[in-house]
């Protein structure tokens, strides 16, 4: 497993839409590193045609009734916007790069 | 709709399709799945993604998935998974997708396509995968609507369940291309699964497009071209698309991956994003939901209540009835059409009449009412009367064409319609005879003339027999008489 | 009326004998949680509501119509379970001024039953951290020592069970954040089965890890607790559908042929505090004088539960924190000039660090090109720590173990070192990845401060582990222990 770079760190920051300071990313990259470095531990263990454990209870997924029960009021749901036109949610204007 | 192939390159298309399930609510909430409405007037604590929210998964969805798979003759796998696909987008309220990834619904299906009226060439195109995911909300930039800098963000579409459709790169032209299209969403509609109305944004495609020289076997670089939302727009996106990469091709330059716009307006194809600032998804399994499973039992009992599909019933239309390809198409356009058809045809000898008579009276008079085929009051076996009473003499068939939009608004008996208009064939023997009669003694140059070998006289004198009798004589029995009486 | 509130069973006599009223217990606790302000327990009371809903109580006593055994007595929620009408924090600056349309199932469970909320407990923010430190809040207090943590990052309710304030609380526990502020503390705590106690509105932090569960004094209030927050809810997908047994008649006092398994891995010198160990045999001893058997079980997998486990977290932390986006709720940035950047400065000030590390850490092994190496290496393993438990089950009816290798440490003792303080979960992150339910009981004192014995067992099998942490704390007077009075 490979150590992590600054750079790294700013692209997963970017991918989670935070800014970090350059001391934060300084930081971060160091904390980041030693837990990885600590976490690497698990590749000398042989996990070959281990199935992977997404859930811990061996259910199966339930399934509803296709019946529809009322939502929230709007004025409910758009209670805590924080900028509202009408019902609508608002938001800053997109522009090209934030396309996804 | 034959295709043209180009000159100099193969053309490969692959299409992904996203049909929205016809459930009454959304995939993954109980809210309604409604189009039109104000924003955010279908919207929980799930599909508002509110902290603490948590999914639950719509059973009919997932039988209309598996109903869908089995249509497209996919395998349906006994377990799936429902993933996250992570990006942040206004109308994406949880920040990520619930889709399915690596273990989808169904994989590996197939689609029949008519590349031709008459129904002559067919061609199977293979299906990768479906699986189920739920639809995003809707932003709309405009700000006309916006009324500022800002966008606006409705909810009420998040959630709403869909299918993507993911066909095999197998496709040649644009126009193949269509014909995949409006047969998948035939089939759609066919078997109940979607509403498959484009306007409504319940049919979307996106499409791949690559180029390679003939006899090529490795598959050239491809582009991607999104949010294709009409057939003729599906078509126009890509020949300008084949356009754009022949002209490429031709300078020697390389196709660069990317995803493309369509401008219609200026018919052309540019660049949207390339694949260096693709989007990492970061798919992982949803630890919402843990895997679907769905029993082989319940999958062989979708596939026993599956109705035969529509490319089984137009074979089996053109062999049983004897019916034209073209027809056998139109009449498995929809299932309600189908089953129609068939069941009138069941209660008359003749098929053919039948298909005549739906296709041209039963359709023309839907049309120009604007009504469908489930609303109507006319029954096939009323239908298959109707055609009855005309086999039989009891009212021409020209006087019975004009029953039938009366029919079909107000229902009823044929036989009594025809005989509150006064419209009864008349085949009193004596009545017609001594209207033949009249038209002989008042016609005579005619009857020398046919006497002298001019055959089609007899249409003629025929002709004024039935104005003589305002219609209702039954044809069959005047010609008999008029013959008779002429040999005399 | 500023005296700590008593385990509920004893209130609940004092309110049949018509000695107390639900009014006077909450006015109570209210008057103590002012007096106690200083601890940092609570980030917010409810105490108009709470008073009003303590009269309706008393009506309904006065009425025989009580609804359960909790109706009037007054409880503390952590606050990352929503309450319709109130505000959840989760201790985060992204959730300022967010209230809830809506009631999480375990919060509208105990209102059911009666039960008074009487505020919210400070955490760490959305349930990151094992010391209560890390809250937009400021940090919760030890009420054994000020200076000391009370773990986390249910910090609140543990230390406000510690501290009489209340006399239950509810937490959440993701990697042992209920037992290990309950060790610290020196109350009980459980982390039920995952599945037992619906998610529904608890605010995710690891969907496939959280579980919902009690705080009290004794093993027998947490029976009573678990009795109404257990069940099957349609909500939550991943809700166990069994039913739920009444966990207080399985509390016999008995633990005669019980088989009580002591993983090796969880006793060896290295890493614990010696006198946290000496507690923990002193108590094993205490249960095989009251006729359990006791053997050396192996799990073996147990060295690689923290490394698996910061690994499966922060992957679903990651995405499940994507919803915090200033678009719907909580905190906005202002003054953005477009989309992209409101999204960035709205996340960037609204996160505390160790909620970005997290973040930072889930995205990147979830990114392309790492998700194989670690996300899906992670999983495997947790499946083999899951068999762990199945083998050692086998031989033995539940497994005692330290709650944590230490007792409460210091204030900012580990706040600058990320990697110590993930460690100090050791002993708790088996159960939340193999779902397992646990329970940790005041089991003695090292420095001056309450050790936690640590039971785990099957799956769906709280009835013995309350059974046996019963039987425990009628032969012994830990839980009787009271932290001192603040001046």
């Amino acid at each position: 497993m490979a150590r992590i770079t600054r750079e790294e760190v700013e692209r997963i920051a970017d991918l989670a839409r935070l800014t970090l300071t350059p001391d934060e990313a300084e930081r971060m990259t160091g904390e980041l590193e030693r837990i990885l470095e600590y976490v690497a531990s698990l590749e000398a263990l042989d996990t070959e045609g281990v199935e992977p454990t997404s859930h811990a209870s061996p259910m199966r997924t339930p399934l509803r009734e296709d019946r529809v029960e009322p939502g929230l009021d709007p004025d409910r749901a758009l209670a805590n916007a924080p900028e509202r036109d009408g019902h609508a949610f608002v938001v800053p204007k997109v522009i090209a790069e934030d396309e996804a | 709709m034959s295709s043209h192939p180009h000159p100099d390159y193969e053309v490969v298309i692959g299409l992904e399709v996203h049909v929205q399930l016809r459930t009454e609510s959304k995939l993954f909430c109980r809210c309604a799945v409604r189009y039109g409405d104000d924003p955010n007037h279908h919207a929980c604590p799930v599909c508002l993604a509110l902290p603490g929210a948590l999914p639950v998964l719509n059973g009919r969805a997932v039988e209309l998935g598996v109903r869908a798979a089995l249509a497209t003759h996919c395998s349906v796998h006994p377990r799936s998974v429902f993933a996250r696909k992570n990006y942040f987008y206004p109308d994406l309220p949880k920040g990520y997708q619930i889709s399915q990834f690596e273990e989808p619904l169904a994989t590996e299906g197939w689609l029949e396509l008519e590349l031709d009226e008459d129904g002559g060439t067919t061609k199977r195109v293979g299906l990768t995968r479906i699986h189920m995911e739920e639809d995003a909300g809707k932003s709309i930039h405009d700000t006309a609507i916006a009324g500022h800098e800002g966008s606006h963000v409705d909810l009420n579409r998040a959630g709403v369940p869909l299918l993507e459709i993911v066909s095999e790169p197998a496709l040649r032209s644009p126009e193949e291309a269509g014909a995949y299209l409006r047969s998948l969403r035939q089939l759609l509609r066919y078997v109940d699964v979607s509403d498959a109305d484009m306007e409504k944004g319940h049919f979307r495609c996106d499409a791949n497009l690559s180029l390679r020289p003939h006899g090529e076997t490795t598959l050239g670089t491809r582009t991607e071209l999104k949010n294709l939302n009409s057939f003729r727009f599906v078509e126009g996106a890509l020949h300008a698309e084949i356009v754009r990469q022949a002209a490429l091709l031709d300078a020697g330059e390389r196709i660069v991956q990317a995803t493309m716009l369509y401008d219609p307006a200026a018919n052309r194809t540019r660049v949207m994003r390339t694949k260096e600032n693709a989007d990492d998804y970061r798919y992982f399994p949803d630890p919402d939901l843990v895997p679907l499973q769905i029993e082989v039992e319940a999958v062989e009992g979708a596939r026993a209540q599956l109705p035969e599909l529509p490319e089984d019933r137009r074979r089996r239309f053109r062999e049983t009835y004897g019916l034209s390809a073209y027809d056998a198409r139109l009449l498995t356009e929809s299932r309600a059409l189908a089953d129609f058809f068939e069941t009138a045809a069941r209660e008359h000898a003749n098929p053919k009449t039948v298909a005549n008579w739906v296709l041209r009276d039963v359709l023309q008079a839907l049309k120009e009412r604007d009504a469908a085929l489930e609303g109507a009051r006319l029954s096939p076996e009323a239908l298959a009367a109707l055609l009855r009473l005309v086999d039989e003499g009891k009212v021409t068939a020209a006087n019975a064409r004009p029953l039938v939009p009366e029919l079909l608004e107000r229902g009823g008996d044929p036989l009594a319609l025809v005989r509150e208009r006064g419209l009864e064939a008349v085949s009193d023997t004596g009545l017609l005879e001594s209207a033949v009669d009249e038209i002989i003694a008042a016609n005579p140059e005619m009857v020398e003339r046919f006497k002298a070998g001019e055959e089609k006289i007899l249409n003629f004198l025929m002709g004024q027999v039935m104005k003589r009798t305002r219609g209702k004589a039954d044809p069959g029995a005047v010609r008999r008489i008029l013959a008779r009486r002429l040999e005399d | 009326m500023t005296e700590p509130l008593s385990p509920i069973a004893t209130l609940r006599r004092e309110l049949d004998a018509g000695t107390t009223s639900s009014r006077k217990l909450v006015e109570g606790a209210l008057a103590r949680a002012g007096r106690l302000e200083s601890l940092g327990a609570f980030v917010g009371l409810r105490a108009e509501a709470a008073l009003a809903e303590a009269e309706q109580a008393d009506a309904r006593r006065g009425r025989g119509e009580l609804r359960s055994p909790l109706d009037g007595i007054p409880l503390a929620i952590k606050d990352n379970l929503v309450q319709a009408g109130e505000p959840t924090t989760c201790a985060s600056r992204i959730l300022a001024g967010f209230v809830s349309p809506y009631d999480a199932t375990a919060v509208a469970r105990l209102r059911e039953a009666g039960a008074v909320v009487l505020g919210r407990t400070n955490l760490d923010e959305f349930a990151m951290g094992s010391s209560t430190e890390n809250s937009a809040h400021g940090p919760t207090r030890n009420p054994w020592d000020a200076e000391r943590a009370p773990g986390g990052s249910s910090g609140g309710s543990a230390a406000a069970v510690a501290a009489g304030i209340v006399p239950a609380a509810v937490g959440s526990d993701t990697g042992g954040s209920i037992r290990q502020p309950a060790a610290f503390c020196g109350v009980v705590g459980m982390k039920p089965t995952y599945g037992r106690v619906s998610r529904y509105g608890l605010v995710a932090f690891a969907s496939s890890l959280d579980q919902v569960g009690p705080f009290a004094r004794t093993a027998e209030d947490c029976a009573l607790l678990l009795e109404t927050l257990a069940g099957h809810d349609p909500r939550d997908s991943t809700s166990l559908p069994e039913s739920v047994p009444r966990y207080r008649e399985a509390l016999t006092g008995d633990v005669s042929g019980l088989v009580i398994g002591l993983p090796r891995e969880y006793f060896v010198e290295e890493g614990v505090d010696p006198e946290v160990l000496a507690v923990v045999r002193q108590a094993v001893a205490e249960l095989e004088r009251a006729g359990a058997k006791t053997r050396e079980v192996s799990l073996p997998h147990t060295r690689h539960a923290i490394a698996t486990y910061y690994l499966i977290a922060p992957a679903e932390a990651s995405s499940n924190l994507a919803r915090y986006d200033g678009v719907r709720y909580g905190h906005r940035a202002s003054g953005a000039e477009s989309l992209g950047a409101m999204y960035r400065r709205t996340r960037s000030e609204g996160f505390g660090a160790e909620v970005k590390r997290r973040i930072l850490l889930g995205t990147y092994v979830l990114s392309a090109g790492y998700y194989e190496a670690y996300y899906r290496k992670a999983m495997q393993v947790r499946t083999l720590l899951r068999r762990d438990f199945e083998e050692a089950f086998r031989g033995c009816d539940v497994l005692l173990t330290p709650t944590a290798p230490e007792v409460a440490f210091r204030l900012g003792e580990k706040a600058a070192d990320p990697l110590r303080m993930y460690l100090s979960d050791v002993y708790t992150v088996s159960a939340n990845l193999a779902g397992v339910p646990g329970v940790s009981l005041p089991g003695g004192f090292a420095h001056g401060m309450p050790v936690g014995l640590q039971l785990l067992g099957r799956a769906l099998d709280e009835a013995t582990l309350l059974r046996v942490a019963d039987a425990y704390q009628r032969r012994t007077d830990w839980h009787e222990c009271r932290p001192p009075e603040p001046a």
